[in-house]
């Protein structure tokens, strides 16, 4: 068991070092959810519409187009230089691989949301500070679902020719649940109401999760195994 | 061995495909003869005779899939993964059918083609699934590869249903149409000719998707055999 921490661990850090190396991903990933946020709001008139209906689906598909680029570079890295098979060498079982970059996409998605959240209060005009702690968990339960089937998908889709396409189109009708849950579970904590009373939603998501998961842990030695 | 697979259409099949087509007309005969126009909807509503049953049997190929996919996954056989590719490519045509019927019937009776109710709005993202599936098979080397890939999207996509479901519902109920959509519940009330028109109906479309899996199914191996034949005709010169 300690072993298997240690080999996620490794690959953990592994991204985080390539990453800080080289920031390419975080700057593309935070740069380009920028732009969708603002593209979002030339085409809704702010002044007709309230901020806090349309903010939350607007913050969703930046993360979600931000977050789909991050996953396609996921495999994409390891492709390049045959770092996939010297993963796939190496004696750590395959879930490892999978639960390593599951954790490394998690964790550079939900830093540039978090990084995101001040430019959308400001450009939004919504005050977030008071239901900071609802919001985050929602982010984060919403980011694991995302990444969980995300990730599954990337190391499918990259050893396909037309990877940046196909990932896409596989990924985003099997989100759909999630888009609904998160969009509405913010939206109605902007609100002002507490998580307790949305436990269906919060359920839903928790459930894709597991599901998800479970779902990657059995297939994934499946699809790495050239 | 090219006789043994010319042989592989045997008797069964053409009983199959007889009685298929007896009972398509049959259903035929029902649905424009037997069946009495319903009072309020007036003629459109014989569509639901075609969109029911077509739902039903994407439902069921998409099940099939499903199925098919843990089945290669466990076994690894050639043979599943194109009962599930088979299976999926009817599955598309029959929810293609669905939403196009659909509209079809909801532009006279809802005043509109198309509302975000909870079941359009799961048939569709389904449909979109499944077109990713196919889509992800056509653009991969036939071989292990793709059908260990498709099956994997064949479980994920199965598994996501309920989900999608419970998102949708939920997601309507928070803001109810006005439009009468509980209109759709005839089914409750539903005349003796008519559950006796849907009920042949039915029936018709299940022995179709039987006999359309039996030609895809058959053409498929078959073309495996002619990639078999090239090859050895290809090495032996």
């Amino acid at each position: 068991m300690y072993l298997y921490l240690n080999q996620i661990k490794a690959i953990v850090w592994k991204d985080l070092v390539t990453e800080l190396k080289t920031r390419e991903l975080f700057s593309s990933m935070f740069i380009f959810a920028l732009l969708v946020i603002i593209i979002f709001i030339f085409s809704v008139d702010l002044s007709i519409v309230k901020a806090n209906e349309v903010g939350p689906g607007v913050l969703w598909v930046a993360f979600l187009f931000a977050g789909t680029m991050g996953l396609n570079r996921s495999f994409m890295l390891e492709k390049e230089n045959g770092c996939l098979e010297g993963l796939i060498l190496t004696p750590a079982d395959r879930t490892a691989i999978y639960f390593g970059k599951l954790i490394s996409n998690l964790i550079f998605l939900m830093v540039m949301e978090i990084f995101i959240l001040p430019l959308f209060m400001v450009f939004f005009n919504v005050d977030l500070i008071p239901f900071l702690g609802p919001l985050l968990v929602v982010i984060f339960i919403g980011t694991l679902g995302f990444c969980a089937i995300g990730t599954l998908l990337s190391s499918l889709s990259s050893n396909l020719k037309t990877r940046e396409i196909m990932l896409p189109i596989l990924l985003y009708p099997l989100i759909v649940p999630v888009m609904i849950a998160v969009v509405r579970m913010t939206g109605q904590i902007l609100d002002g109401k507490s998580l307790g009373t949305m436990m269906n939603w919060v359920g839903l998501t928790l459930a894709f999760d597991i599901i998800f998961i479970g779902v990657s842990v059995l297939t994934i030695d499946h699809i790495l195994e050239e | 061995m090219r006789e043994e697979a010319a042989e592989e259409t045997p008797k069964e099949n053409y009983i199959l495909l007889w009685l298929t087509g007896a009972v398509i007309f049959a259903a035929i005969a029902a649905i424009y003869l037997y069946v009495p126009t319903e009072k309020t909807e007036g003629a459109v509503q014989r569509i639901m005779y075609f969109h029911l049953p077509c739902a039903w049997l994407s439902f069921f190929a998409f099940f099939v899939v499903f199925l098919c996919s843990i089945l290669f996954l466990w076994k690894r056989e050639r043979e599943w993964d194109i009962y599930a590719h088979a299976s999926a490519e009817i599955g598309v045509i029959f929810c293609s059918l669905v939403l196009i019927t659909g509209p079809l019937w909801a532009r006279p009776i809802w005043g509109a083609w198309w509302v975000w109710d909870a079941r359009l709005t799961s048939t569709l993202i389904l449909w979109l699934i499944y077109v990713a599936y196919l889509m992800l098979r056509s653009q991969t080397e036939p071989g292990s590869m793709r059908a260990r890939y498709a099956a994997v999207i064949g479980i994920a996509g199965f598994l996501d249903i309920p989900l999608i479901h419970f998102s949708v519902l939920w997601w309507r109920s928070f803001h109810p149409l006005p439009k009468v959509i509980t209109s759709e519940g005839i089914g409750t009330g539903l005349d003796t000719s008519m559950m006796v028109t849907l009920l042949i109906s039915l029936a018709a479309f299940t022995l179709l998707y039987f006999v359309l899996m039996g030609q895809r199914v058959r053409q498929e191996k078959l073309r495996d055999e002619i990639d078999r034949i090239k090859k050895d005709k290809l090495y032996s010169h």
